[in-house]
């Protein structure tokens, strides 16, 4: 068939009224009135820009870093309510680092050229300052006076009682007087222990009577860490209930802000606190080390070849001529080593095989700039179907309305 | 009164417009502008070759009206920028050879348009306004096994008799090349079609 001199007509024919309906449809869309004398001009400017109402000032917020250093930076998001005043406010950025705790020698810091403990004036807070802030004012001097005499305690050997109720170390002590002598009471002593470790934090509880008549008494008990505030009172309960007496519970607790200038039991402490031991207990590691030896064993047994097999084949060889002899027409050439699949591409890599033939395909790229015969030329080589000179790729570009 | 007197002078414009040739209808665009009484003009003109190219580039009826009316849409956006370098009859039917080409992308992202698509020769005889010619229908289904580039050399060589110039204009591309690529398509062409019958 030659599609040259037989001209076909096109495939598709459609009808006059979709041509129509067509047109009045995307003059529709255009909002183009034929009848209207003046007609909209084409809207080329796009969007217009939305009116900003108010600029908030983002001056000083840093981009979001792009990598994650060891000193990651923390921050709260800026809150972007802006309030009465117009300010939007920014919490401070904060750093923290991703590495490990180092290690800094206290016992190297010398006391006197540290000078904490004055410079920053620490002031302690009892649990009595919390339940009575009104009368703190008041009673300043004598909860003071009470604070002093309860650390002279503290330093002093104070015997503690365990309580089978609670399974705590309970230290009792009445003091009747301000002046008066300390009497330490016993109850049901199960057993008795020293405090002799001072750096542990306690809590310690007194009980100060009050009365006209009969001597001031305070019964600190030590509470363990573990005991919450809720479960406090059963430890602050009077021991003598019919009394009543105005009671005053005084807390002494050692804040993690207090500085400690003793040496600590090592000589390195870390900055960032103790550190918390593994959840996993020892022997899992054991067992894991167990296993894995167990685990070789096997392997190694494995990977050894079979000792029953290689004397099965040893004693079958003995058992067998090593020689075979062939026959004499055969020819007795030695046998090829390479394997059935490297044989058949071995004429290939030898190059038995006609070499390949790039197709004769090229672009013209520049055709604009060709000399007439060049192009003849070209032109002759294609009509003999010698080469094939193919398109170039720039036909899918981004159409440019300005370069036409 | 004074409507009467704006439509009669509607109508005498629009008369002049027709009377235009390509040409002048280039150089009025340039010269004064895009009017509407233009525009329609254009639209008017150029709407069936656009349709009919935009349908043999993809095949569906739908597809080739989005296409048409996406072409004539940027016609009225752009026709400020038409500068007169070209043919008016080429600049329109670029605008519509890259109307269809995204519409293609947009059916399938991963085409790839040096290989053919057979596949596309079953929506032929399944949709709108076909002649009924069962020559130029297997002509249709040929073309399918045409890469995109012979094709459209081929249909706008062959269906809308544009001279290798104008769409080497249009495609970018020399008309040396254009002519090989022609050549192939054909000779593929008659290939298929003794194939087909």
């Amino acid at each position: 068939m030659d599609l040259e001199n037989e001209k076909i007509g096109p495939a598709y024919n459609a009808p006059d009224s979709y041509f129509k309906e067509s047109e009045s449809r995307l003059l529709q869309r255009l909002g183009i009135d034929i009848n209207s004398p003046e007609a909209p001009a084409p809207k080329t400017e796009g969007i217009p820009p939305i009116e900003v109402l108010m600029k908030v000032d983002t001056s000083g917020i840093q981009k979001r870093a792009r990598k994650q250093d060891p000193l990651t930076s923390k921050s709260v998001g800026v809150d972007k309510d802006v309030d009465s005043f117009g300010k939007v406010e920014i919490a401070p950025l904060t750093f923290t680092t991703n590495e490990n705790p180092e290690w800094v020698n206290f016992s190297a810091i010398s006391e006197e050229t540290t000078g904490l403990g004055e410079s920053l004036n620490i002031t302690k807070v009892t649990y009595g300052d919390l339940l009575n802030p009104l009368t703190e004012s008041a009673q300043s001097d004598s909860i003071e006076s009470e604070i002093v005499r309860v650390e002279t305690i503290e330093a002093a050997s104070i015997i503690t009682e365990s309580r089978e109720f609670a399974a705590v170390d309970v230290a009792s002590t009445i003091i009747e007087d301000e002046t008066a002598i300390e009497e330490v009471v016993l109850e049901e002593v199960v057993s008795e222990t020293e405090v002799s470790e001072p750096q542990e934090e306690f809590v310690a509880e007194s009980i100060v009577e009050e009365e006209s008549t009969t001597p001031e008494s305070i019964i600190i008990h030590e509470v363990p860490e573990s005991v919450g505030l809720d479960e406090l009172e059963s430890y602050i309960a009077p021991i003598n209930a019919p009394k009543a007496p105005i009671v005053e519970e005084v807390i002494v607790e050692e804040e993690p802000q207090t500085i400690n200038l003793e040496a600590p039991p090592t000589a390195f402490a870390p900055i960032a606190g103790r550190q918390k031991e593994s959840a996993t207990p020892g022997w899992l590691g054991i067992a894991a080390s167990l296993a894995a030896i167990v685990a070789a064993y096997f392997i190694w047994n494995a990977i050894q070849p079979p000792k029953v097999e290689e004397a099965m084949a040893t004693e079958l060889q003995q058992d067998e001529p090593t020689l075979i002899e062939s026959p004499l027409d055969e020819p007795n050439s030695p046998k090829d080593t390479i394997p059935d699949g490297l044989q058949l591409v071995e004429p290939l890599i030898m190059g038995e095989m006609p070499k390949y033939k790039e197709p004769n395909v090229y672009s013209i790229i520049d055709a604009k700039e060709m000399p007439p015969r060049t192009k003849r030329a070209l032109q002759d080589l294609e009509d003999n179907g010698l080469v094939t000179f193919d398109m170039e790729d720039e036909m899918f570009e981004e159409l440019d309305f300005e370069s036409l | 009164m004074s409507v009467n007197t704006a439509n009669a002078k509607n109508m005498s414009e629009t008369q002049r417009l027709q009377n235009l040739s390509e040409d002048e209808l280039s150089v009025e665009l340039v010269s004064t502008g895009v009017t509407a009484s233009l525009f329609v003009e254009i639209s008017r003109r150029y709407q069936q070759q656009i349709y009919y190219h935009c349908r043999n580039l993809l095949l569906s009826h739908d597809d080739a009206d989005d296409a048409a009316q996406n072409t004539f849409i940027k016609v009225w956006q752009n026709a400020n920028q038409f500068k007169g370098d070209s043919r008016l009859r080429t600049w329109v039917y670029r605008i519509a050879t890259n109307e269809s080409i995204n519409l293609i992308r947009k059916r399938k992202p991963t085409i790839d348009f040096d290989e053919a698509q057979p596949e596309m020769a079953d929506m032929i005889t399944e949709d709108l306004y076909l002649s009924g010619d069962d020559i130029a229908l297997k002509l249709q289904k040929a073309l399918c096994y045409l890469p995109f580039k012979q094709k459209l050399v081929f249909t706008l060589r062959y269906f809308e008799d544009l001279s290798y110039e104008e769409i080497a204009v249009l495609t970018s591309t020399s008309e040396g090349s254009l002519k090989a690529s022609y050549h192939h398509a054909v000779k593929k062409l008659e290939i298929y079609l003794s194939v087909l019958r």
